[in-house]
């Protein structure tokens, strides 16, 4: 399933980019690529992967079976740009479902990375016969996360209200879109 | 099932022709058709019009269209003795075909179908193989771009997210792999799909001339 990577894409800008699973020698461009992502947006990462530590614990311990995560490298030099995780469940409950967690490099927005990003993880998606992909967005924060799922054909399932606090202690609302993948497209 | 090669006199090319034995009798893998190949054949009943899908290719015509084009190949699987079970087509692109801009390098698998009435023996991989088996496609960058609404879904009782997963192994078994696109036909659908098979004598300058077309960058 991953042997067709690296995947290359080409952004709006012309940038040539190359997707491809996480390595554990991606740490430190990793560690860059956080730091550069604005405080106000870091302060909303679940995991805390700007933080050298934790990212340290978290890329030692890669497992595709449990999270996949894939990166955008700029071809030229090598520079992650943007990253989107997939996180798998064992307990057979929940094991036809996926989360995606996505965050790109704040100059590399409008340039379609993101919703090529989500695609991809689609088709990984499709290609481990999951039936369904959950994305969680905060509102008026990730508003752009929202925009490219909607064109990819997610839908909008729900809202927690005032289920996040920004840094300032205000309540934000999260907002959970589904993309369906088991439909039968052959009335298309 | 077994598998032999026809090597008697007058009969088609030993490298083009193989012949599987089979429950219902004898099937011969022909490939590189010629044109005039096919009045003396019939269709199965299992290529055809059904209620959610229909065979890309119903009229035996349309496989001497594609025989007299140039470097057409037509590959078939014929239920002996003259009943086509099942085909590989491949061409250049159409010249309003977005591909067609990179002039020859590009080659189309066009249509790969088994009928109905005999899926579930590895016809597929032999037509393919077989058609793939040409020293030809080491100048070329072989190509298939599989839609979801072409797809046979209720026949073979898959999901297109299976059926997509079935064509990346069959064609993968053949050196292809995926690469995105934005052409709006296969962009249209997550699972819709391009492979390729970048043949060996192909310049890196002509990969980077694709891999820039494919995101709607014209070649210089």
């Amino acid at each position: 399933m991953l042997k067709d990577y690296p995947k290359a894409i080409i952004t709006k800008d012309g940038t040539c980019v190359l997707l491809r699973p996480v390595v554990a020698t991606d740490e430190a461009a990793l560690n860059h690529f956080f730091s550069e992502i604005p405080a106000d947006e870091q302060w909303f990462l679940r995991e805390k992967l700007d933080e050298p530590e934790t990212l340290h614990r978290w890329i030692q311990q890669l497992n595709y079976s449990r999270i996949l995560p894939i990166v955008a490298v700029r071809e030229d030099d090598g520079k992650i740009i943007a990253n989107i995780r997939l996180h798998l469940h064992s307990a057979p409950c929940i094991h036809h479902v996926g989360h995606l967690r996505i965050m790109v490099h704040p100059d590399y927005r409008s340039q379609r990375l993101g919703s090529w990003m989500i695609l991809d993880c689609i088709k990984i998606a499709m290609d481990m016969g999951l039936e369904k992909l959950i994305a969680e967005f905060v509102s008026g924060i990730e508003d752009a996360g929202i925009n490219a799922a909607i064109k990819l054909d997610f839908k909008h399932e729900g809202v927690l209200k005032d289920y996040i606090k920004d840094k300032k202690g205000e309540y934000r609302d999260l907002i959970i879109m589904v993309r369906n993948l088991a439909s039968d497209w052959s009335d298309f | 099932m077994t598998e032999s090669y026809s090597n008697s006199s007058g009969s088609p090319d030993r490298d083009t022709q193989s012949i599987l034995e089979s429950d219902r009798g004898p099937i011969v893998i022909q490939s590189k058709c010629p044109p005039g190949l096919f009045k003396n054949l019939q269709m199965d009943a299992g290529l055809g019009h059904f209620s959610h899908y229909s065979s890309i290719i119903q009229k035996l015509d349309s496989f001497d269209k594609f025989a007299t084009r140039k470097d057409g190949r037509v590959s078939l699987a014929i239920l002996q003795p003259n009943v086509i079970i099942g085909y590989c087509i491949g061409s250049y692109p159409e010249p309003n075909d977005r591909w067609s801009l990179l002039g020859g390098l590009m080659y189309e698998l066009a249509a790969l179908e088994i009928s109905r009435n005999f899926r579930g023996i590895n016809l597929a991989h032999k037509l393919l193989g077989q058609t793939m088996d040409d020293d030809f496609f080491e100048d070329k960058i072989a190509y298939m771009c599989g839609y979801s609404w072409h797809w046979d879904l209720e026949g073979k009782n898959l999901t297109a997210g299976q059926y997509r997963n079935m064509m990346k192994q069959l064609y993968g078994k053949f050196g292809f792999r995926e690469v995105y696109t934005n052409e709006p036909n296969i962009a249209l659908r997550p699972e819709n799909i391009m492979m390729i098979r970048v043949g060996a004598r192909v310049s890196n300058e002509d990969h980077l001339k694709f891999r820039s077309l494919r995101f709607g960058m014209k070649p210089k």
